[in-house]
């Protein structure tokens, strides 16, 4: 009876629990039950604790920092990690068979760096290897040799191959600075550019003068810069080799010859003319030294800089009454402005990432750095200090230098983009102001 | 009337030191304004004192009433010459009404001296962006410029230059410094 | 007995020439008036006939008895027979007559009163019917005049309807009108102020928003230093937050979940596209026995930033009860995928 009646009712209706019960029967026999997921969408959000270990040596090394130091100092400027101190360490390690992972887990590390350094004639050549301690795995092993007198290139070149490894993101510790800085009161002022190392380091003059240096501009190869100087009295932009130390003059127009800045081909530069009445931004391809006019309004237009894609250009313009930021879709077209919370924007820097675009803005009394984000238009304020001036944009888009005041001196800081970590380069002589992040130069 | 005239020149002159004392160009200010070196109202004939510390008044016998009162005038415009720096407000070029009679002064002795030349150099103060301030300085030059042409001067005596925030007068970040910052100066040449 | 009537009403009935005859004759004729008399109106009730005249023949009298007698006393006897008929005769002649008179006089009397009667009848049906033409007239005259009145009523009042129905329809018009014009004037205010309102609140959202972010960027600083007491206090948060929970593998999962969070850094590069999903076994004492990376999220950093939060756990927090750690946590799957980047 109850046969005929299931070969009666064999349509889908009963088909389906049958076939249900057969599929959780076999996999109830397999011991595989439908597996528990779990999602996490979220991580601590803290620096990521990492353990460099001074490297072990052998040989003579160069006076100065140690390489582990350099990398250690590195990684905590980029606001993502958080370096043991070495006095904590229960162990110093240079090679694999000597690292007990078990120790650094106890100390909380994720990641451990170590290395030997050899001084081999007139090279040091060095071999460093990077764990994840939970893992007990390597994810980093290599060698590199330099110059002796270049040990600084090494530890920044480490740190670089780390925070990529760790990241996924290309370092920047490689890349230089340049900057201005003053001394001297009266006649005794003097007025110079100087490139350095992305730590302050190594710093070396490029230009000494009398009368006002502003504006540094790196060209996209690393290999040159713009700036304008007052050397004759009035404002003149050069372009300076910094190899050869070879400089041109190329724009020396009545009145303002101002705000340098490079296009990705390298071959033209923007800049601020006031040689028909009032400051207008202009583009002048180097070879040819033709000039075109992009900007026609009797309001003061400068600071420009190329957008992200190279094709339109951001620009400062009181038009409407004080400076905003505006933004031209492509050289000589309509502009648009694009910042409206406050009675001053100025100073437009894109980020090379494309995703923000930040600038020097002013709230309440107080000077800061903000950004835009370029998709949503939200604007964000990251930096906590009140005089802020001259924000350069590292070239992997996280990191941010800019200027401002520290007991009454001028100083640079490094933040991360978002305004997280915040890193003051130590003081040289004197003031500093006006930082260009240079290129990275492989 | 010898009488009249004098309390006329005693007024020009007090008013003269008002003006320069009361203009925002404090700072600049000569010491010793003319309103404390009036000198006394001789009324016997002879000589008789214009001016003060500066020297420029005149010590005659007999003048004519034209000629005092050219002389009159010409202390009074040189003592507003004395005036180089104007100020702004924050941000604007605007030059303030206190402002334009020393201005229209300098225009005037520009006009009358073709082979003058001048330079007007425009400042801003320290907030803000650079290169910004640099093109608002030019701005303030510009403003001058214009000014004293309006009224006499001829564009090839005059040159501008902008410094933007790079030579301020005054150290510091404070509003007095800024305030005395935001300036264009008049520099002859 | 025979007697004698004299006719003296002119019946013109021939005397007859016996009495009898006479008086049979005047009792028709007085039969014959009384019934005249006595079609003209309803009559009373008939007098009853105390005359019986209806003698048409007269009774057969009982022969007396004749005795012999004496003629002589046999013809006194019928002359005092005889003057006793006379008198008898006349007597009843008398009566008669005096019945005939009698009845003449209540037929007369009857007639007239009849006569009356039918006249004050008539008058009274006259009069009555008089009266009920002029009552009828009279009701027809008001049915009419209260017809027309309620007619007049009624135009009025609809008239009156209308006027009223016409003006409220105006009023209310009109109303509507300043009603309409009042919500306009509102709607335009509230939309005024509304945009304003909304300006406002825009603007201070801004500078909240702003201050926000200020605030956020002092407190991130202060944040690190204390990430370690927040996370044991964090732990210890979770086990209050295990108290309450009702499912002992929702419990782990969340707990497991939340030791993994602390412990995952991101990769900065690390998108929301990214996820990378790792297969996990367990011993029964919570520790790692193996993982497995079963999805890679395509870079390699990120994925090793799963692998090593994974990994950093020395225990996986697991239930007591071995069925359901068998069914539940043995083996099971993490995914790791950002949802919120810096």
């Amino acid at each position: 009876m109850f046969m005929k009646s299931r070969s009666r009712c064999s349509g889908s209706f009963l088909k389906t629990p049958v076939i249900a019960c057969l599929v959780l029967f076999l996999t109830a026999s397999l011991g595989a039950r439908a597996e528990l997921l779990i999602r996490i969408t979220e991580g601590a959000g803290s620096a990521i604790p990492i353990a460099v270990v001074p490297f072990a040596e052998s040989g003579s090394m160069p006076a100065g920092d140690k390489v582990g130091s350099i990398v250690q100092a590195d990684l905590t400027m980029s606001g993502e990690f958080r370096p043991l101190e070495p006095s904590k360490m229960l162990s110093l390690p240079s090679e694999r068979s000597e690292v007990y992972f078990r120790d650094w887990r106890m100390l909380g590390q994720r990641y451990v760096l170590v290395g030997q350094l050899t001084r081999n004639g007139d090279r040091i050549q060095a071999r460093y290897e990077l764990f994840d301690v939970n893992q007990e795995k390597r994810i980093l092993g290599e060698t590199a040799a330099v110059p002796a007198s270049n040990l600084r290139s090494l530890g920044h070149h480490i740190s670089d191959r780390v925070y990529e490894a760790i990241t996924g993101a290309p370092g920047v510790f490689s890349t230089k600075l340049a900057y201005i800085t003053v001394s001297g009161e009266g006649e005794q002022t003097r007025y110079r550019l100087q490139v350095s190392d992305v730590d302050g380091k190594r710093s070396k003059v490029r230009l000494e003068s009398r009368e006002p240096i502003l504006s540094p501009a790196w060209s996209p190869d690393g290999k040159k810069l713009a700036y304008v100087s007052f050397e004759t009295g009035k404002p003149v932009i050069f372009v300076h080799e910094l190899a050869t130390g070879e400089r041109q003059k190329v724009a020396d127009f009545p009145g303002l010859n101002s705000a340098p800045a490079w296009s990705t081909d390298g071959r033209s530069l923007l800049m601020t003319l006031s040689r028909d009445g009032n400051a207008e931004i202009y583009r002048m391809d180097l070879a040819s030294r033709n000039l075109t006019r992009l900007t026609d309004h009797w309001a003061i237009d400068t600071e420009a800089a190329w957008d992200h894609a190279d094709r339109g250009i951001y620009f400062t313009s009181d038009r409407s009454g004080g400076p905003q930021l505006y933004h031209m879709e492509r050289p000589g077209a309509e502009p648009r402005r694009i910042t409206f919370g406050s009675r001053y924007n100025a100073r437009p820097r894109p980020s090379p990432t494309g995703d923000y675009v930040y600038y020097v803005h002013q709230r309440d009394s107080a000077f800061h750095i903000a950004r835009t984000n370029l998709e949503t238009g939200e604007e964000t304020v990251i930096t906590r200090t009140g005089s802020d001036e001259s924000p350069s944009v590292a070239p992997n888009g996280r990191l941010l230098i800019y200027a401002t005041r520290q007991n009454g001196e001028g100083v640079l800081t490094v933040v991360s983009a978002d305004g997280g970590a915040a890193y003051s380069l130590p003081a040289s002589e004197g003031e500093v102001r006006e930082p260009a992040w240079g290129p990275v130069t492989r | 009337m010898k009488m009249s005239f004098s309390t006329k020149a005693f007024a020009m002159l007090l008013s003269a030191g008002l003006v320069a004392g009361c203009s925002s160009t404090g700072e600049n200010m000569e010491e010793g304004a003319y309103g404390s070196d009036v000198a006394a109202i001789d009324q016997d004939g002879g000589s008789t004192v214009y001016g003060g510390a500066d020297g420029s008044g005149v010590s005659a016998s007999e003048l004519t009433d034209d000629e005092r009162r050219a002389a009159q005038e010409q202390a009074e415009q040189e003592a507003l010459r004395d005036i180089t720096t104007f100020y702004f407000d924050f941000d604007t070029s605007e030059i303030k009404p206190d402002a334009r009679d020393v201005l229209v002064a300098h225009a005037r002795y520009l006009a009358d001296n073709p082979r003058q030349q001048v330079r007007l150099e425009g400042h801003a103060d320290e907030r803000g962006t650079k290169e910004y301030n640099l093109a608002l300085g030019e701005r303030r030059a510009n403003a001058v410029q214009r000014f004293l042409i309006v009224n006499g001067a001829s564009r090839g005596q005059i040159e501008t230059v902008s410094y933007g925030e790079e030579k301020p007068a005054v150290r510091g970040s404070t509003e007095s410094a800024w305030a005395q910052n935001r300036r264009v100066e008049l520099v002859f040449q | 007995m025979k007697g004698h009537k004299r006719d003296i009403v002119s019946t013109g009935k021939a005397p007859l020439k016996s009495p009898v005859a006479v008086s049979v004759g005047l009792h028709l004729l007085v039969f014959g008036i009384a019934l005249a008399g006595w079609s003209w109106n309803t009559p009373p009730e008939p007098e009853p006939r105390s005359i019986s005249a209806r003698l048409i023949s007269p009774e057969p009298r009982p022969t007396p008895v004749v005795e012999e007698q004496d003629e002589a006393d046999k013809e006194q006897e019928r002359k005092q027979a005889q003057a006793r008929e006379q008198e008898e005769a006349e007597r009843q002649r008398q009566a008669e007559e005096k019945a005939r008179q009698e009845a003449e006089r209540k037929a007369q009397e009857e007639a007239r009163r009849r006569e009356e009667e039918r006249r004050q009848q008539e008058a009274q049906a006259k009069e009555l019917a008089e009266k009920q033409a002029r009552e009828r007239e009279a009701a027809r005259q008001k049915a009419e005049a209260e017809a027309k009145e309620r007619e007049r009523q009624k135009a009025e009042e609809e008239r009156k309807r209308q006027e009223e129905a016409k003006r409220r329809a105006e009023e209310e018009k009109r109303r509507q009108e300043e009603q309409r014009k009042k919500e306009e004037a509102e709607r335009q205010r509230r939309e005024e102020e509304a945009r304003k309102e909304a300006e406002r609140k825009r603007l201070e959202a801004e500078r909240r928003l702003r201050e926000q972010q200020l605030e956020a960027l002092a407190d991130q600083a202060r944040q690190e230093r204390e990430a370690e007491a927040r996370r044991q206090q964090e732990a210890a948060a979770a086990r209050a937050r295990e108290a309450q929970m009702q499912s002992e593998s929702d419990k782990y999962q969340a707990l497991i979940r939340e030791r993994l969070k602390q412990a995952w850094y991101p990769p900065s590069s690390a998108n929301e596209n990214m996820t990378a999903r790792l297969q996990i076994t367990l011993l029964p004492t919570g520790e790692l026995a193996s993982v497995k990376l079963v999805g890679s999220s395509g870079n390699t950093a990120f994925d090793n930033s799963a692998l090593s939060a994974v990994r950093s756990l020395n225990r996986y927090p697991i239930p007591d009860n071995r069925d359901t750690f068998e069914r539940y946590f043995r083996q099971f799957m993490i995914e790791f995928n950002p949802q919120r980047l810096r």
